[in-house]
């Protein structure tokens, strides 16, 4: 069932609600059974009462005895909102072989809404931006969720330029509850805009998860000979040598990504980074693990 | 090594074009998309030192391609000595026409062309040619010095009319086969009567050099000649006024107004002699009347008395044949009157031969021995008695000719006696009021030989036919035809004998050409073709062809002839006699000939008479012509043996033969190059 994680693979398959289906109970079977994780009413913990807490998880048993006031928490019972933030920017539609990035990140939102729904019955939402915001689709989990967010993915053509700063503040501008943030973006800005930008939607209790998606070749990129590039998103054009590329690309790059990782988990977010020819179960693992940790 | 037109190197400047399209152009190749350029600098390459050539096998083949038509176009070749075997060839070519026997022309060209051999390397090939009034090859292209001057040595004035266009059609036949440069050496006296019509003609080929050597002087000699004779060549009655006589025209060519007396000899007697003024460069005619000849062949011949520079032009020799009139046999319908008095009120009138027409009608024929007439003409008789019709079969087996007219009647009986077809329908022209004309005249042909026919079809444009029988010529020669493609006049060989069809009448029923003049002359020469007198006595040019037996004769069944030169000897060898069909006459004089048939002829020959007009080629037609072949003569007597130590073989067909296996080889390698690359399923 492992290759039906393949990128490769996944890129044969042209309907997004199949393709998450395939991929979630593929990932899902391959789990082995653990402790940290599964779908049972089971009771799971006791979490001291802050102001803002439902009064209804309140353990009133408990307080009768201790007069303390605790709320019960259930393994599975734990339902929690997950927010994607995709980014629809022109850089995104870069390809040195199938799948291109869009479409990479498409197969990750699509797994994540269809684990997050159909499995652990969380709300699930779409931002969809690039120097705006070009869809909402608030989280929820009435019924048709799913197909709503499909097709929103399925419209969500790259185009324009990528600006973080907008969309986020709107994402705020909604954002009442508390939940899981997956910004999904190639992220090619500078990582101290980035991570500044990003920061603030911890504030509202919310886990930020920063996935990196990336193609090899703009990790590891290959030319023979002085080549003439095309930057996607703003058209500009210069002419690049093989040297250059060799060296002093690979080693900024590298950089970049350091940079981006440090910064972000010095936030009190997550990064991973996430290269195009690489299985999507990192991407679920990820999530799972955040779900688990204490939402 | 060298180039035959460096200028073309400058085109080496294409060269740059594959080096353009192959490491230029490629810098500004199709663009490659990234994702951001934000870790990416720009960095150009100083130059194109650095830039690698992209396919470089097709690169190199495009170079090639390039390189070697521009090497092509510049025309390279290697320079390779001379060696024996592929040196220029020497062509000698004497003239020995008849205008060469002027004082001595003929002589001085012998010399000097013995002289140009002497000249000649050892190892040059060389080969001798006569040019007369047939240009004769007398050896082979050979480096043998003596067999060369042997060949030279036998070369004798000829009769003949030289003609510079015979010439150059051989030189043009000749370049085919010898592909090495020729020197043509000629040596003539450049008369100008031997020039052809057109002077294409006379133009040699690019690999031939022509040298001219010319022994004329520059001065022309004035020059009397008889020009032309009419004699009648067959004579029944020496008293007859409108026959006996003869008529010669005497004219000079570059001459002052004289008086010249003229003779007329009989048998080597001079029988008249008459005082005739000339004018300059004019001619007059001179009147023999009568001609008293005895029976059988009398030689004859009409001299100027007197001499001048070309004394062999002075006489002009003829024959005349005595003998008692001959029978024509005419065969008609009974009610048919017209015919037989337009045909031989004709006859009569023909002033060359004498016949007396003996008609009959179809019916009383029947007794009759065709082998007692000349010649038997079939007027409009759609059937003969049967013993008559068998008669007259075997009379042409045996050489006897018959001239068939058809007329009317040939309605009602579609079979043609002895001409073996049938007549499937008739075309009777006055039903539509549209009178045919004869639209096709081949004047070739001896009973319709015309010289010079005029714009109305030689006087037969006017006959208008009214009825004509149309026939399947099949293997018979058509030589007239209506313009609706009616043959009119036929002629089929059988064995030894002709049968003539003319599928009109000859009276004025059925067509108007008995009223035309050119009737006589057609019953003239048609009785002197079928009885055969025209071969037996008269005058003929040099080099023109007696028929000595028919193409359809059994060589068992016929005998030898014999030939008897001017000169008293046999030019036919034992077996030729046995099987010559004809021969020509080559020499000016008396040839007697005993035919197959056992007919005997005697025939006066004389020299054209362009011969006598001994006026050169202007010299800037002589210096067109020796410019008109490859390299420029000149009109030098010598010969430069070291002219050309060395010759330049071109490469340019090799050169062009890499330049396109480079093209195909280009193509293949591009073609798989620029493929359509399919996706694999």
């Amino acid at each position: 069932m492992q290759r039906f994680l393949d990128p490769e693979v996944l890129a044969g398959i042209s309907s997004l609600d199949l393709l998450a289906k395939t991929v979630v109970d593929g990932f899902v079977a391959g789990l082995h059974r653990s402790p940290d994780f599964g779908f049972s009413q089971e009771f799971a913990e006791y979490r001291a009462y802050t102001p803002g807490d439902d009064l209804r998880h309140v353990d009133w048993n408990l307080f009768a005895r201790t007069e303390r006031c605790y709320l019960k928490r259930y393994r599975g019972e734990t339902n929690s909102q997950l927010t994607i933030l995709l980014d629809a920017s022109n850089s995104m539609q870069y390809t040195s072989g199938p799948p291109p990035k869009m479409d990479y990140a498409r197969y990750i939102a699509a797994s994540l809404f269809y684990l997050a729904i159909r499995n652990q019955r969380d709300a699930a939402g779409l931002i969809v931006f690039d120097d705006e915001v070009r869809e909402y689709i608030r989280p929820s989990t009435r019924p048709g969720q799913l197909a709503r967010l499909f097709a929103g993915l399925e419209h969500a053509e790259p185009r324009a330029r990528t600006d973080f700063a907008k969309p986020l503040r709107h994402f705020q501008n909604f954002l009442h509850r508390r939940g899981i943030a997956i910004v999904i973006s190639d992220f090619y800005e500078s990582p101290e805009i980035i991570v500044n930008t990003i920061a603030p939607l911890r504030f509202h209790g919310n886990e930020v998860v920063l996935f990196h998606i990336l193609d090899p070749q703009e990790i590891r990129p290959v030319i023979k000979s002085s080549s003439l590039l095309v930057d996607l998103e703003t058209d500009q054009r210069i002419e690049v040598v093989p040297d250059y590329v060799k060296t002093t690309y690979r080693a900024k790059v590298d950089a970049h990504i350091e940079e981006l990782r440090s910064r972000t988990l010095a936030a009190g977010m997550d990064y991973q980074l996430l290269v195009t020819n690489q299985s999507l179960d990192t991407a679920l693992r990820e999530y799972l693990t955040l779900r688990q940790a204490g939402n | 090594m060298g180039l035959l037109a460096p200028w073309f190197l400058g085109g080496l400047a294409a060269l740059g074009v594959p080096v353009f399209v192959h490491l230029l152009r490629r810098h500004i190749s199709i663009p490659r998309p990234v994702g951001s350029l934000m870790f990416f600098e720009r960095g150009t390459q100083s130059s194109t030192r650095h830039r690698r050539l992209r396919y470089l096998l097709l690169f190199a083949l495009r170079f090639a391609l390039i390189l070697l038509v521009i090497l092509a176009f510049a025309n390279p070749f290697i320079r390779r000595l001379n060696t024996a075997s592929n040196a220029r060839m020497l062509l000698i070519v004497v003239d020995n026409s008849f205008s060469m026997r002027v004082g001595t022309r003929f002589a001085d060209a012998r010399r000097l062309a013995l002289a140009t051999l002497a000249a000649k390397p050892r190892a040059q090939k060389a080969q001798i040619v006569v040019l007369g009034g047939q240009l004769e090859t007398l050896t082979q292209p050979i480096d043998d010095d003596a067999q060369l001057r042997a060949a030279l040595q036998s070369i004798q004035p000829g009769d003949g009319h030289a003609n510079f266009g015979e010439l150059g059609r051989y030189m043009r036949t000749l370049s085919e086969s010898v592909r090495s440069p020729i020197d043509l050496h000629l040596f003539s006296d450049m008369q100008r009567s031997a020039m052809p019509e057109n002077f294409a003609d006379m133009v040699m080929p690019a690999n031939v050099k022509l040298v001219l050597h010319s022994v004329a002087p520059s001065a022309v000699p004035p020059n009397w000649t008889i020009e032309s004779v009419s004699a009648p060549a067959e004579l029944s009655d020496p008293k007859d006024p409108k026959r006996s006589h003869v008529e010669a025209i005497v004219a000079g060519f570059g001459t002052p107004a004289t008086a010249k007396t003229v003779s007329l000899v009989i048998n080597g007697k001079v029988t008249a002699s008459h005082k005739v003024n000339i004018p300059a460069n004019g001619s007059a005619a001179v009147n023999f009347a009568p001609l008293n000849v005895g029976y059988g062949f009398n030689r004859c011949q009409v001299r100027i008395e007197g001499g001048d520079a070309f004394p062999a032009d002075d006489a002009s020799v003829f024959t005349v044949r005595r003998s008692d009139p001959e029978r024509v046999l005419f065969v008609h319908n009974a009610n048919d009157t017209r015919s037989p008095l337009y045909f031989g009120a004709a006859l009569d009138a023909a002033a060359h031969a004498s016949f007396v027409l003996q008609s009959v009608a179809a019916e009383q024929s029947t007794d009759l021995d065709p082998s007692n007439f000349a010649f038997v003409v079939l007027s409009d008789v759609p059937s003969l008695p049967s013993i008559f019709e068998h008669a007259l079969s075997t009379y042409v087996a045996g050489g006897g000719n018959v001239l068939i007219a058809l007329g009317t009647n040939s309605a009602r009986n579609p079979s043609i006696p002895l001409w073996g077809g049938n007549s499937h329908d008739v075309h009777d022209y006055t039903r539509t009021g549209n009178p045919a004309s004869i639209g096709q005249v081949d004047f070739t042909y001896p009973p319709l030989q015309q010289d010079q026919p005029g714009r109305d079809n030689g006087g037969w444009g006017d006959v208008k036919v009214l009825y004509a029988v149309p026939v399947d010529p099949g293997q018979a020669r058509v030589a007239a035809r209506l313009n609706d493609g009616t043959p009119l006049l036929l002629e089929k060989q059988i064995a030894e004998g002709r049968i003539l069809l003319f599928t009109s009448g000859l009276g004025n029923l059925t067509n108007d050409l008995p009223l035309h003049p050119v009737f006589v002359a057609f019953v003239d020469h048609i009785a002197r073709y079928l009885s055969g007198s025209d071969r037996l006595s008269g005058s003929r040019l040099v080099d023109s062809f007696v028929q000595l037996r028919s193409a359809t004769a059994s060589q068992a069944a016929a005998g030898a002839v014999e030939v008897i030169d001017p000169d008293g000897r046999r030019p036919l060898s034992l077996s030729e006699a046995r099987t010559a069909q004809s021969i020509r006459l080559q020499r000016a004089g008396f040839y007697q000939i005993h035919f197959a048939d056992g007919r005997d002829a005697v025939i006066g020959v004389n020299p054209d008479r362009r011969e006598s007009n001994l006026q050169p080629i202007p010299p800037d037609l002589l210096t067109l012509w020796t410019g008109s072949s490859a390299a420029p003569g000149g009109q030098s007597s010598g010969f430069a043996p070291g002219a050309s130590k060395f010759r330049n073989i071109s490469l340019w067909w090799y050169v062009m033969l890499l330049a396109m296996v480079a093209a195909l080889a280009q193509t293949a390698v591009a073609s798989g190059y620029m493929g359509t690359q399919r996706e694999e399923p």
